[in-house]
């Protein structure tokens, strides 16, 4: 019999050892190898890289979405600019059929409709429904703004009782809530009757009072997320709050603050496709801004202009065809036509 | 096996820690600095309690999620923040213990270890060596590395990673043999 290297005793032994895994010692080996019996035992309890990274991975994204929901203690501070009752930055729904819209926000999401204003047709021109402590706006579509799909991220009390009442409202289920989601949050998601998508969550990680946190925050899909971060620093004065990349450098999740109230963002990418939404966002000048913006990339739609509801008020589109409904509150006022 | 230096890893004891455990409190995104100075540590904790590699890292992820979401409650008393990571793990894994022995599935699967978790500060030498060999691997030359990596956490046989690697059993052989070498002296030697 032919006898074996080191390498190949040792290798008996590592074969002996991995066959054996409740086994603290490993098999009597030889002399030769003896000497690396506790090393090999050792290796043995090697994690594997690709979890350590996976979890690091699972805890930024955790934080960014806990960013998500804390807002800064700034919106005090720049509160004069903001209308009353608008701590968010709004998602502004196109649909076709916005009385039904504004039912199903009711019923769902127990919204409560504060203000409607008619069309003499009998659509809806603007309308507002109050969700938790945050605003959804919405409007029938027409052709200048057609029928959008977007995507909004709720915090509840309660997210089984949202996504029951959610689909008892007509919404369309794609996952109940779980304790699995990576934001450490119990989450689930539905989708609306006009293909509107719903995160239905509810905090787990972090005890926040319940003023504390947003209800209602937009959440864009979209290609080349990345861009996002520094287009929304330039042009609308945002800061990201809690960014999560992946290896290769895609935008998992991010959060962007503007002025105080809050956007997240990720990579569309898989079923997930980007979307294109309609926000209103309330900034500390909007002249200011809207120029800012524009210097930055974003299209003018309409410029500045003092709006009859006591808004100074302007449009622009970025480069992901989202539009941006810039105001500030000029303190008179209060229905918006 | 004779340790001469401590672990690689950044020291977990003193002021720097207080100054990470601080800014992660300030800032969660800081948390980072504590997961990489700890993976290892809590890892292997668990690792060598449950020997199963898939527990162990279900456990180690339910370890770092609850220390996240309960950092803001973490009061710094001198005590390293290893200690507190630690006493997380104990508990997660006296959950677990019970969880396993009510499930009458997984009779084949006991702990090896009881669920007495108390450190020692034996114990506590054991996961900083285990912690520095950790570190030593991540040093080996890309190709020796890359056949620990096959071979103990993948736990492939040599001709499964001869296959994968495109070389003859004999050099997959050497290679595991001087990654071995290369590691035993570094630890003796006492230089990474």
């Amino acid at each position: 019999m032919p006898k074996r290297s080191p390498a190949e005793q040792l290798d008996l032994a590592i074969s002996a050892l991995l066959a054996r895994p409740q086994q603290r010692q490993a098999p009597r080996p030889g002399p030769r190898v003896a000497k690396f019996a506790t090393l090999v035992r050792s290796l043995r309890d090697l994690p594997r890289p690709e979890f350590k990274l996976a979890l690091k991975t699972d805890l930024q994204r955790r934080n960014s979405m806990n960013e998500a929901a804390v807002p800064s203690p700034a919106p005090q501070k720049l509160a004069q600019f903001r209308r009353p009752d608008f701590p968010n930055i709004a998602p502004y729904f196109l649909v076709n059929g916005a009385p039904k819209f504004i039912d199903f926000l009711v019923s769902a999401f127990e919204g409560t409709e504060r203000i409607r204003v008619p069309r003499p047709d009998g659509a809806i021109m603007h309308a507002e429904v109050a969700i938790g402590n945050s605003v959804i706006e919405l409007g029938d579509a027409n052709e200048q703004y057609p029928q959008r799909s977007m995507t909004t991220h709720l915090y509840v009390p309660d997210a089984d009782a949202t996504y029951a009442r959610a689909l008892k409202a007509g919404a369309t289920p794609i996952y109940a809530p779980s304790d699995d989601h990576p934001s450490g949050d119990r989450w689930g998601e539905a989708r609306d009757p006009f293909g509107n998508t719903w995160y239905i969550a509810t905090r787990k990680s972090r005890v926040v009072a319940p003023e504390g946190f947003l209800t209602v925050q937009p959440y864009l899909h979209l290609r080349d997320a990345h861009n996002m971060i520094p287009f929304a620093e330039a042009a609308l004065g945002a800061a990201a709050t809690g960014v999560h990349k992946s290896p290769e450098g895609l935008v998992m999740h991010a959060t962007i603050e503007i002025a105080g109230a809050t956007f997240e963002i990720d990579e569309a990418q898989g079923e997930v496709q980007p979307t294109q939404s309609n926000l209103h966002a309330y900034v500390p000048d909007t002249d200011a801004i809207y120029a800012q913006a524009l210097r930055a990339g974003a299209i003018g739609i309409t410029p500045p202009s003092n709006a009859p509801y006591g808004d100074r008020a302007a449009t622009v589109k970025d480069p992901y065809g989202n539009t941006w409904f810039l105001a500030t509150y000029l303190g008179t006022g209060r229905a918006k036509p | 096996m004779a340790v001469r230096r401590p672990a690689q890893e950044p020291s977990t004891k003193g002021v720097r820690e207080e100054l990470l455990v601080q800014a992660a409190q300030s800032d969660p995104a800081k948390f980072d600095a504590l997961y990489e100075l700890y993976f290892y540590r809590v890892y292997y904790f668990l690792a060598a309690r449950v020997r199963n590699r898939a527990t162990a890292e279900d456990l180690t992820s339910e370890v770092f999620h609850k220390a996240l979401a309960n950092l803001p409650n973490y009061e710094w008393r001198g005590a390293p923040f290893g200690a507190w990571l630690f006493r997380i793990a104990s508990n997660a894994l006296a959950d677990q213990y019970k969880r396993a022995s009510r499930d009458p599935a997984a009779p084949n699967d006991p702990p090896e270890t009881s669920a007495n978790t108390d450190l020692s500060s034996r114990d506590l030498q054991a996961i900083e060596n285990q912690v520095q060999i950790f570190g030593l691997v991540k040093k080996l030359p890309a190709a020796q590395r890359r056949v620990i990596y096959e071979r103990f956490v993948d736990q492939r046989t040599i001709p499964e990673i001869a296959a994968r690697l495109k070389k003859s059993e004999g050099a997959i052989k050497q290679l595991q043999f001087r990654a071995l070498q290369t590691l035993r002296a570094q630890m003796e030697g006492g230089h990474a």
